[in-house]
């Protein structure tokens, strides 16, 4: 049977700017080779400044979204604040480590700015929780290899929120373009300490 | 070989399954029914390993029901998705899971507005316009995207139907034996008599 | 003397059509094949190929060959429309977007150094499957074929010119060549003719053939509105849409629409179009692929 990271396809990538993030990723939706859906987003809101990606297996998607949601409801609910990235990504990493002998088949990436501190905050995740911290990008999904191409080739540091967005943009597109599995339009987040704008790309539909 | 087609239109959603029922190189029953009513407003249309397929769909059925007599409302379409997901997601990390295809069509009562869902046997969950099982995907979507539009009534989409089965019989090598084809209104759920019987030549 | 003048002043050849016979004896003035491929050393070859290029079933596979395509090719009243995408997949790694697909075959100029858009003469080839193995058993048949056309002092027909190729798979049978073509030509003793040729050694007259990863794709679009009547303007836009729609759905088609239509004096060119902004034109004007979101 074929690799479960490479049936759906798909892509997502994350950047730190001057106080701000941005996160992106496309919208296919595939079985192998056949396009099933061009409308499925894999970023998710957790709190204000907060947001996941996820890519891998769509079933692993949607379970480990709404896992996450129900968790993040719960802490919430419990500490009275919305949570920081930081802590998402740590609840992040011990939730898929607990699946350690059966792994949720998702690759995460955290983008956001911290609420207390205003500081911008980046990471991505293998399949069973290790927590790659990064300064400048993370990358994930069928398209990671050109993503980390595009990205070293475009990123530079203290990027403003409109230049971040250009930037995030190109480097996903020109990747996915040459990725089979994945495309067919993408959405863009710019999360800014009190603004996100949410904008989605017209991709090649091929 | 098993077909199954979805249609969403402006106030109605269609769900076709095809009539034969499988086995090996057999067909054991050429008038099956591969749908499921869930409740009122909400169909469900099936295919995958036997077995598996009438089993997961009658425990559905079951639970939504109880869900009803339990509240004294339905669930919207869109929460009978997400629940028949996370059911069959439970079950994909079990010791034996369903290996069952759906589609999930349904009116929402409050908004009256249609939804269609494609669920795969591992559990991913797409709204759709349109969608399909099986071989019909590869043969049919590519009709739908060029013929299919949101608003569409429901004698267009009869008419995108019978496009995608004329299709089915002239390039599939296997007779599905024609479809059953129940149509989803703010009504209810009701089936709709076609003609199996045309014959399609090829070019 | 006059037997050579008898022998080299035949009546132009208009009406003729040649009888099986007549094929069977044309193709067997091909040369042998000279079997100067170097093959591995090892026992089953094709297996011992297999293993070393298949990425479908060993994603670890040493050599990878360009994958993955939609062609198609239709007969009409006004000739044959022959339309390809333009994707080279290795894997799930997009090689190349800017493919030709669609192989000018027999003529000593094969068009490529033409300046104007005049009619070709000449059949067309297309490209599925191995993209080495059909650039180069269709540059061979282009060779058979001119070499066919002065030795005869007249076009080759369709038939003898798929034979050759046919004949030519079939030897190499379970030598692991991968191909799937369509030729496509018209013949004054043929009128449109159309046949697929594949590395089984198939070979097979018709009136339309979908060849590729796409294929259903396009076959979806196309029966749906197919029939002989079609107006050449019609038969063009059907052509590119059943294309468009395999590309948009089929994840290793894609790239550029490659359009030709074949006619009496010779084939023509209908352009090497970005797809992306047909598709969009597609949707927002003529409102179809409403799968597709363009707004938030």
């Amino acid at each position: 049977m074929s690799n479960p990271f490479d049936i759906n396809g798909g892509a997502c990538v994350a950047m730190v700017g001057k106080d701000c993030v941005a996160i992106a990723c496309d919208l296919r939706l595939g079985m192998q080779s056949l396009t099933i859906s061009n409308n499925f987003p894999k970023i998710f809101n957790y709190a204000p400044s907060t947001y996941l990606g996820l890519t891998g297996l769509a079933t692993d998607v949607n379970t480990v979204s709404d896992l996450f949601r129900y968790k993040v409801n719960m802490y919430r609910l419990r500490e009275e604040r919305d949570i920081a990235p930081q802590t998402l990504a740590n609840l992040v990493s011990s939730s898929l480590y607990e699946k350690r002998f059966g792994p949720y088949f998702v690759s995460p990436v955290i983008a956001g700015i911290n609420p207390t501190t205003g500081k911008p905050f980046i990471c991505g995740f293998d399949s069973i929780g290790c927590i790659d911290f990064a300064k400048d990008f993370i990358v994930s999904g069928t398209a990671s290899d050109q993503l980390f191409g595009t990205c070293e080739g475009l990123w530079e540091p203290d990027l403003a929120p409109e230049d971040l967005f250009e930037t995030i943009s190109q480097a996903l597109l020109s990747a996915v373009d040459r990725d089979a599995l994945s495309g067919w339009g993408a959405q863009v987040y710019i999360i800014e300490k009190d603004k996100v704008t949410q904008r989605l790309l017209k991709g090649r539909q091929d | 070989m098993e077909v199954l087609l979805g249609i969403a239109g402006k106030d109605f959603v269609i769900l076709a399954a095809s009539k034969a029922a499988m086995r090996g190189p057999t067909v054991l029953k050429a008038e099956d029914d591969k749908t499921r009513q869930l409740n009122k407003h909400t169909v469900m249309a099936f295919s995958g390993e036997s077995g598996d397929t009438v089993q997961f769909a009658e425990y559905i059925q079951a639970n939504a029901a109880l869900y009803s007599m339990r509240n004294d409302t339905e669930l919207s379409p869109s929460a009978v998705a997400n629940f028949v997901r996370g059911e069959l997601a439970r079950s994909l990390r079990s010791r034996s899971p369903y290996t069952v295809n759906l589609l999930l069509g349904g009116i929402d009562p409050v908004t009256e507005k249609p939804h269609l869902y494609w669920v795969d046997y591992l559990a991913s969950l797409a709204p759709l316009p349109y969608a399909a099982h099986g071989y019909a995907q590869y043969y049919c979507l590519s009709i739908l995207d060029k013929h299919h539009h949101p608003d569409c009534s429901l004698e267009e989409g009869l008419a995108l139907l019978t496009l995608c089965t004329d299709e089915l019989k002239r390039r599939l090598p296997i007779d599905y034996k024609g479809m059953l084809v129940k149509v989803v209104t703010k009504d209810g759920v009701r089936e709709i008599p076609v003609d199996n019987d045309k014959v399609v030549r090829s070019a | 003397m006059d037997k050579l003048v008898a022998q080299y002043s035949r009546p132009p050849h208009q009406n003729e059509m040649y009888s099986e016979q007549e094929q069977q004896d044309l193709t067997a003035s091909v040369p042998p094949l000279s079997l100067k491929f170097s093959l591995p050393p090892v026992d089953n070859r094709s297996a011992f190929l297999r293993a070393m290029t298949d990425d479908h079933s060993n994603p670890s596979c040493p050599i990878k060959l360009a994958h993955g395509t939609t062609t198609l090719a239709f007969r009409f009243q006004g000739g044959i429309i022959v339309c390809t995408d333009s994707r080279a997949t290795a894997g799930n790694w997009i090689a190349s977007q800017t493919v030709k697909k669609v192989i000018p075959v027999s003529r000593l100029s094969r068009g490529e150094d033409k300046k104007t858009n005049e009619p070709t003469p000449g059949l067309l080839g297309t490209m599925a499957g191995g993209a080495a193995d059909c650039q180069y058993w269709l540059r061979y048949l282009s060779q058979q074929c001119t070499l066919h056309e002065i030795r005869h002092k007249r076009r080759i027909t369709v038939a003898a010119a798929s034979k050759i190729l046919a004949n030519l798979t079939y030897a190499y049978k379970g030598y692991g060549l991968s191909m799937g073509t369509m030729l496509a030509g018209m013949t004054p003793q043929e009128g449109p003719a159309l046949y697929y040729i594949d590395s089984d050694g198939t070979r097979l007259p018709g009136n339309l053939f979908c060849v590729g990863s796409g294929q259903t794709f396009a076959y979806g679009v196309l029966d749906a509105e197919y029939k002989y009547e079609l107006t050449e303007e019609e038969a063009l836009n059907l052509g590119r849409r059943a294309i468009l729609a395999a590309m948009h759905r089929d994840a290793y088609s894609g790239g550029f629409i490659n359009l030709y239509h074949v006619k009496e004096e010779g084939w023509v060119h209908h352009g090497f179009d970005d797809m992306n902004p047909i598709f969009w034109d597609t949707k927002l004007q003529k409102g179809e692929f409403s799968n597709v979101t363009s707004a938030l």
